[in-house]
């Protein structure tokens, strides 16, 4: 017994270390961790449950139905309604309330160059123009539809 | 202590070896499953997967306006989820990088357009690494890689070590200075799990984002890297991206 009593000492160290170990891991470890990987799963639903701010394309034909069907037959048919009007979720949830972005006259010259004004850095394909020679002083939507920009 | 006489050890060390090698024998199969050679996509479904095609940018930055409305992305201080950076690659081969506000509000015009020998756009997110990096460091299991292939942040479990931030090489997670948490692109994971495409993806006009399901042959991402020739960044690190470019130059880092 003696010879082995040194042995015992080290046993109770290391029983009582995990032992306390279990203990605090039960009461500090959350509830899901663990059930789907190294991750609290509880955390996939919170994420899953955040807001939505862009109701997706899908919403707004429905209502829409002169501006999806002139858009679908024009150059711009490939770009969703949100791209120009901005988040429109809540507008489509209640359409009577929330408005949706409509850019200005004054401000759309800028709005369309951000697009459409000539760079190098921009794809060939791409149509551009030089936004300071191109009637500089006219809207842009004086010519051309935004929901159908060909003249 | 009784000692081992060395018969007895012989016996007990060579029927411990035959034990291990009669189980290693029988072991392969179950091996086998343990490292698949396969992408992942083709056991789980869905399995998400982002394409860009450089050739269509514009650099309009409608997408990281887009990203910062639907993800509540600081707007002041400036962080970003997504960005859009500008190659100016001149003929003496000089090379400017630049992204102001991640390009949010557009780009200043080029000097001396006579002297580029090419220009282009390049959009950066989380690359969606099957190996991420970000998730290897994390000491705490905060950030983690879902069934579905998307590498997510726990908000409530993060502690703010920053050590993720770090470990990202394509630096696309930043510190949420509100939340005082670590934050990165989700691939708009709520959006994904309601059947919509991620902002980024819906507000760009060019279609040169496209989020979709890879274990679906048929789905736009297949189509993408099955029609084009793709390549991801820093394929050397081993991170396995899921996110892949078509047309990226060599000096895009």
């Amino acid at each position: 017994m003696k010879d082995i009593e040194h042995l015992l000492r080290v046993a109770a160290i290391f029983l009582v270390a995990i032992a306390l170990f279990v203990a605090v891991r039960s009461v500090v470890k959350p509830e899901s961790y663990g059930k789907l990987g190294r991750y609290r799963a509880a955390a996939l639903d919170e994420i899953k449950a955040l807001p939505v701010r862009y109701a997706g394309q899908q919403e707004c034909g429905p209502c829409h139905k002169t501006q999806a069907r002139e858009k679908a037959g024009s150059s711009h048919r490939g770009i969703s309604c949100e791209s120009c009007h901005g988040a429109l979720a809540a507008h489509a949830a209640a359409p009577k309330t929330a408005k949706a972005l409509k850019p200005e006259e004054s401000s759309m010259r800028g709005f369309c160059l951000r697009c459409h004004e000539a760079a190098v850095s921009k794809p060939a394909k791409f149509p551009t123009v030089e936004g300071g020679k191109h009637n500089p002083d006219m809207a842009c939507s004086m010519c051309h539809k935004p929901h159908s920009p060909k003249i | 202590m009784r000692e081992l006489p060395r018969r007895d050890f012989l016996k007990l060390t060579a029927s411990a070896l035959l034990t291990a090698a009669a189980a290693a024998a029988a072991a392969p199969v179950a091996w086998a499953e343990k490292f698949y050679r396969e992408p992942p996509w083709r056991r789980k479904k869905p399995y998400w997967g982002f394409c860009v095609d450089i050739e269509k940018c514009i650099g309009c930055g409608r997408c990281v306006d887009a990203c910062k409305t639907e993800n509540d992305v600081p707007r002041e201080p400036f962080y970003v989820r997504t960005w859009v950076e500008r190659y100016i690659i001149r003929k003496d081969n000089e090379i400017k990088i630049d992204s102001p506000n991640g390009g949010m509000d557009g780009y200043p015009p080029v000097e001396n357009p006579e002297t580029v020998a090419k220009s282009f756009f390049v959009p950066k997110l989380c690359n969606l690494c099957e190996n991420s990096p970000c998730v290897q460091v994390c000491p705490v299991g905060a950030t983690f890689k879902t069934e579905d292939g998307v590498v997510l942040i726990d908000r409530k479990y993060c502690i703010g070590c920053r050590y993720c931030i770090q470990a990202c090489p394509y630096g696309t997670r930043y510190f949420h200075p509100i939340l005082q948490v670590a934050d990165k692109c989700s691939v708009c994971y709520h959006r994904l799990r309601r059947g919509k495409v991620t902002a980024c993806v819906e507000a760009c006009p060019t279609g040169a984002r496209m989020v979709g399901d890879l274990s679906d042959p048929q789905s736009n991402v297949s189509k993408f890297r099955e029609n084009n020739k793709v390549q991801t960044l820093k394929a050397n690190m081993g991170t396995e991206p899921k996110l892949v470019y078509k047309g990226l130059d060599k000096e895009v880092r």
